[in-house]
């Protein structure tokens, strides 16, 4: 379809540009909107409403769009929600409308509000609740959210650049541009973001004469003056949140592909410059294709040449709609009237804005005075306005003045921009109708409209003394010069007016939220139901939330709340928004963090030859482990089980590189690891390794391991593999803090150590083999918890006996160069790889705790270590062991637990209750395996002391995976209570 | 804006610290008093940081946590209350 002749505006270029709008082809001139392209070809209605699925169209032409939101692309990759207005068209881009199901024209939904009246606040609160919720998601989620999420992402990767300038400035109207050039003046580094493809902001459209040029002829020298300065002018680029000072400005609306760039912005001081957004004025059926704001119709035909409708309304409470009128009127549009809310004597009426209106009247527009549009009439589409006068008779009908477009102007709130999402204080200001920022700090001020001047003249000024003092607070000492002169129109002398008067049933049809369907008598109702706070209304009655956080309704929502509740709006305030700032795709948040990338892992010395030997790798923590060998079976259990049988009767090896390794040294490294531990690492001699606990400071146990003293001043302290990074962390605070000027020293020797454990009744003669002769001998010396250091292959290995399967075994820690040589060893020596579910099988056997049971809310004496906390070592965390909640009868205990028929299975999870009270827990399973060796399930079992009885029946309730398994409470310790086997 | 200046990296931006704790009142006597009873001045929270992607040097910062400013950093062990 062709969009018509060439049109002329500050945006176009010469070319068409064809593109797809919900399966049909239109086309449009080169630096065309979405929006302005289809305004052009006459296309009105463009989505419809989410909740009422009421016909909308365009309604502004910037991020505030509410109503005209798009999907780009063709499924599965697609991108939801990008504003018609800021969608800059490429050739053959495919677009289509959204919540509208079978078709735009037809809405199936729509009958609904034909048929059963209108959803109101709360709806589906109330409404859904029986059966249940479940019964009604199908059909809801069918019907609602906004727009379609992409089934696959397809996008080219983002780049994200990183940058680091002086002064970072949001908004390359009027005030950000003079803020950049005396920033960059005074020899700030500068980088000015502009969120639309051009700059100059209002200066497009409203123009006026700046030092002494055309508002256009003076943005091109501000602009050309920037680049010998050397800032960088970023456009179609908003920044979108505010990470502490870390900004984040995404390039394009909504991460189109190939054009989807991500700047991390670091600035000294940042000066926010985003202008203000128009409000609307709500009136009866405000929401109909047609109406739209004032500044839009001026943006479209300014910058593309592009006409909202052929007849228009005027609707406006300030002095610059007349000016405006007149601009449009010069464009072609027909203005039939203006009627503004203010009284015709209304104190401070412009002489100036007085003949601008008499010159109007005499060009057959007429103007009404304290007058309001009270509706609109159509249905797709505007056919009417209905104008009544604010008092006396005729107040409650009004007539009629036939129209295609409703030009509607409530004032400006000021764009807070990302400010709005932090802490920022916000003030009431009276003479612009809403909220400023509370207070300017030296890294962060707000200029220019988005501080509420509205004058060019001092728009201009405001914009040059932020850029100044952002620059000087950035350190940059040169001088900013004088600040640019300028006029532009009329200040607005605005009367604040919000909505127009309706009767109750009208409120329903008076949109204050265009996206989310939110009605003056939604407010009513919120009200009626005790939602007094502004942020309450907004949950309740979904005012502001969505794509467009409110920009365009909040300062018009809080002044109808206001109005309902009898208060001012300055005391009702506005919701705040939520960042970002406009939706970004996911990816783009992500960057490059994506599949493998998405955070990083750590290999063991082993890694490799895991990997291609069948090891199954799979992350723990930030490390790779393998999970089980594809060699001992098909599946992680069958593969498990053998691997653990494999074991107990001959023998195996594992990687045991990922254990913490913490080398504490130092003349009071022992009474630091005295304080850390629950029970005395002074007392361990030298060649000697002991099982030791962590507490947290509240007594919470923190994380076991082994400690080995190397020598009388050297400790290595082992960790858990999860745990390693936190308790370097926390070794590191207590020397820092409690043991600051003790001689002392942390060092993390993780990875300058692997370790292989080697374990099995046969381990130690495969030991021997590949150790050779110097070692035969001391192996045979070593007892449990005893290690040899020495040599082997000319590298450094210790040989430590310690075991965590019950069998004979040791750990040998040896430099990651070796790890791989001394493992194909002991593979040549008969001894097979184990994994990670084989470990626990093992561990689980013998009752060593598995890891759910170091949960953080356990204390020794639940995990049975009472001797431990007998021997009266004051670590850290112990004092608070003596709270009497520690001990209180409900208190979990570790126990074991064995299927009450020897057979059944029951897995981790799984809810324990007593006969006494079935509906009531009293434990849960923490970890459970099937044990070869006893040939039945095995689990350890967090139950209440009270109800912990030796051979005490409970049964094991797991409705999720749908099983109730009766089981007995047993020692912890399934297999070789006595540890003969690894002792001997 | 939220740089923290370490003593020995100079300043770095807040994502490379850690937050550890607010520390507690001054003065608190026992286990109990210096684990749970902690200062909550909106204007300034006195707190132990770890520089845990640059030096790892446990730090002191002094910061208003209503907007985030900074004020001072020292050493942690330096200033044990
Ligand atoms: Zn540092």
């Amino acid at each position: 379809m062709s969009a018509g002749p060439e049109r002329h505006g500050t945006r176009l270029r010469p070319g068409p540009l064809s593109f797809i709008f919900d399966g049909r082809r239109y086309t449009g001139q080169a630096g065309d909107t979405a929006a302005s392209a289809l305004l052009a070809s006459g296309v009105r209605l463009l989505g419809r409403s989410v909740k009422y699925r009421r016909a909308r169209g365009l309604f502004s032409a910037g991020f505030e769009e509410p109503n005209a939101l798009l999907t780009v692309g063709v499924r599965p990759s697609v991108i939801p929600n990008v504003p018609a207005s800021q969608l800059v068209l490429s050739e053959g881009m495919v677009l289509r409308s959204q919540n509208r199901w079978p078709t735009l024209g037809f809405d199936l939904a729509s009958l609904l509000q034909a048929g059963g009246g209108f959803f109101g606040a709360g709806f589906y609160y109330k409404t859904f609740i029986w059966p249940s919720w479940r019964t009604y998601e199908p059909l809801v989620r069918h019907l609602a959210g906004l727009g379609e999420a992409p089934r696959a992402c397809q996008l080219p990767p983002v780049a994200i650049e990183h940058l680091h300038c002086d002064v970072l400035i949001a908004g390359a109207g009027p005030a950000g541009l003079a803020a950049a050039r005396a920033a960059a003046r005074a020899g700030a580094r500068v980088v000015l973001c502009e969120s639309e493809p051009a700059c100059g902001g209002e200066l497009e459209f409203e123009p006026g004469m700046i030092e002494g040029r055309s508002a256009a002829a003076w943005v091109a020298m501000t602009l050309a003056e920037l680049a010998t300065l050397g800032a960088r002018v970023l456009v179609s680029t908003t920044v979108v949140t505010d990470d502490s000072g870390e900004f984040i400005a995404h390039a394009e609306p909504g991460g189109l592909p190939g054009r989807n760039t991500v700047y991390h912005i670091r600035p000294h001081a940042m000066v926010m410059a985003a202008g203000a957004i128009e409000r609307p004025i709500v009136f009866c059926n405000n929401d109909r294709p047609g109406v739209m704001l004032l500044g839009a119709a001026e943006r479209y035909l300014a910058r593309y040449g592009a006409q909202v409708g052929q007849e228009a309304v005027l609707f406006a409470n300030h002095d610059r709609v007349y000016a405006a009128a007149q601009r449009l009127l010069a464009g072609g549009l027909r203005v039939r009237a203006i009627v503004d809310t203010r009284a015709a004597d209304a104190p401070g009426t412009d002489s100036e804005v007085q003949r601008l209106r008499e010159s109007l009247v005499r060009s057959g527009v007429e103007c009404l005075s304290a007058h309001a549009v009270i509706g609109a009439e159509g249905g797709r589409a505007v056919r009417a306005a209905r104008i009544a006068p604010l008092a006396g008779a005729g107040a409650r009908t009004g007539r009629r003045i036939s129209c295609d477009t409703i030009l509607v102007s409530g004032g400006w709130s000021p764009a807070l921009n990302a400010g709005l999402h932090g802490s920022d204080a916000r003030r009431f200001a009276p003479a612009v109708g809403a909220f400023v920022a509370g207070s300017q700090t030296d890294w962060r001020r707000y200029a220019g409209s988005a501080n509420g001047h509205f004058d060019l003249a001092a728009v201009l000024q405001d914009g040059h003394g932020a850029g100044a003092r952002a620059a000087a607070h950035a350190g940059a000492r040169g001088s900013a010069g004088a600040h640019p002169q300028g006029s532009g129109d009329a200040p607005p002398r605005l009367a604040p007016f919000a909505r127009s008067p309706a009767t109750g049933p009208a409120e329903k049809r008076q949109f204050i939220d265009l996206q989310n369907d939110v009605t003056v008598a939604d407010l009513r109702t919120a009200l009626a139901e005790g939602f007094i706070d502004i942020e309450h209304v907004k949950r309740y009655t979904t005012l502001g939330i969505g794509t467009e956080q409110g920009r365009s309704s909040t300062v018009v929502g809080g002044a109808i709340l206001a109005e309902l509740k009898g208060e001012t709006l300055a005391a009702v305030g506005t919701s705040r928004s939520r960042p970002p700032y406009h939706p970004v795709t996911m990816q783009s948040i992500a960057g490059f963090h994506v599949g493998a990338a998405v955070k990083v892992a750590r290999r063991t010395p082993l890694h490799d030859w895991h990997a291609t030997h069948g090891g199954m790798l799979e992350p723990m923590g930030l490390w790779m482990r393998p999970r089980y060998y594809l060699a001992s079976g098909a599946n992680p259990f069958d593969a498990a089980v053998a691997e653990a049988r494999r074991v107990r009767a001959h023998g195996g090896i594992a990687d045991g590189s990922t254990l913490g390794k913490l080398e504490i040294a130092g003349p009071d490294a022992a009474a630091f690891l005295d304080f850390l531990y629950l029970s005395k690492a002074s007392t361990i001699r030298v060649g000697r390794s002991k099982y030791m606990v962590n507490l947290r400071e509240d007594g919470c146990v923190l994380d076991d391991g082994l400690v080995l003293r190397l020598a009388h001043d050297r400790f290595i302290a082992t960790t858990s593999s999860g745990h390693g990074t936190h308790m370097l962390a926390h070794f590191e605070y207590y020397r820092a803090t409690d043991w600051a000027g003790h001689r002392v020293s942390v060092t993390d020797v993780t990875e300058a150590w692997a370790a292989i454990v080697v374990a099995g009744p046969h381990s130690r003669a495969a030991l021997s083999q590949v150790l050779g002769a110097p070692w035969q001998g001391r192996l045979s010396q070593l007892a449990h918890m005893d290690f040899a250091d020495g040599q082997f292959g000319g590298q450094d290995l210790r040989v430590l006996r310690a075991s965590f399967s019950g069998e004979l075994a040791v750990e040998l820690h040896c430099r990651p160069a070796m790890a791989v040589p001394l493992w194909e060893a002991l593979i040549c020596a008969g001894l097979e790889p184990y994994g990670l579910e084989a470990l626990d099988i093992l561990r689980l056997e013998k009752g060593y705790l598995v890891s759910s049971e170091l949960n953080g809310q356990t204390t020794p004496l639940d995990l049975g270590m009472e001797s431990l906390v007998r021997q009266g070592n004051p670590c850290l965390g112990r004092e608070l062991l003596d709270r009497p909640a520690f001990h209180e009868a409900s208190r979990p205990r570790l126990v074991g637990l064995r299927a009450a028929d020897g057979r059944a299975q029951f897995l981790a999870g799984a809810q324990l209750t007593t006969e006494a009270a079935p509906a009531q827990p009293c434990g849960y399973v923490t970890s459970s395996a099937y044990s070869p060796t006893l040939g039945e399930w095995l689990g350890l079992a967090l139950v209440a002391r009270d109800c912990v009885s030796e051979r005490a029946l409970l049964t094991a309730r797991d409705p999720l995976r749908g099983s109730d398994t009766p089981v007995r409470v047993v020692s912890a310790v399934h297999f070789d209570p006595s540890s003969e086997r690894m002792k001997t | 804006m939220t740089r923290i200046a370490c003593p020995f990296c100079g300043p770095r931006e807040l994502r490379e610290f850690e937050f550890h704790k607010t520390l507690p009142t001054p003065g608190a006597q026992g286990a109990f008093a210096r684990t749970y009873e902690r200062v909550a001045d909106p204007a300034l929270s006195v707190e132990h940081w770890q520089h845990v992607a640059g030096c790892r040097a446990w730090l002191l910062v002094h910061r208003n946590p209503s907007t985030g400013v900074v004020f001072a950093v020292e050493l942690a062990g330096e200033v044990m209350p």
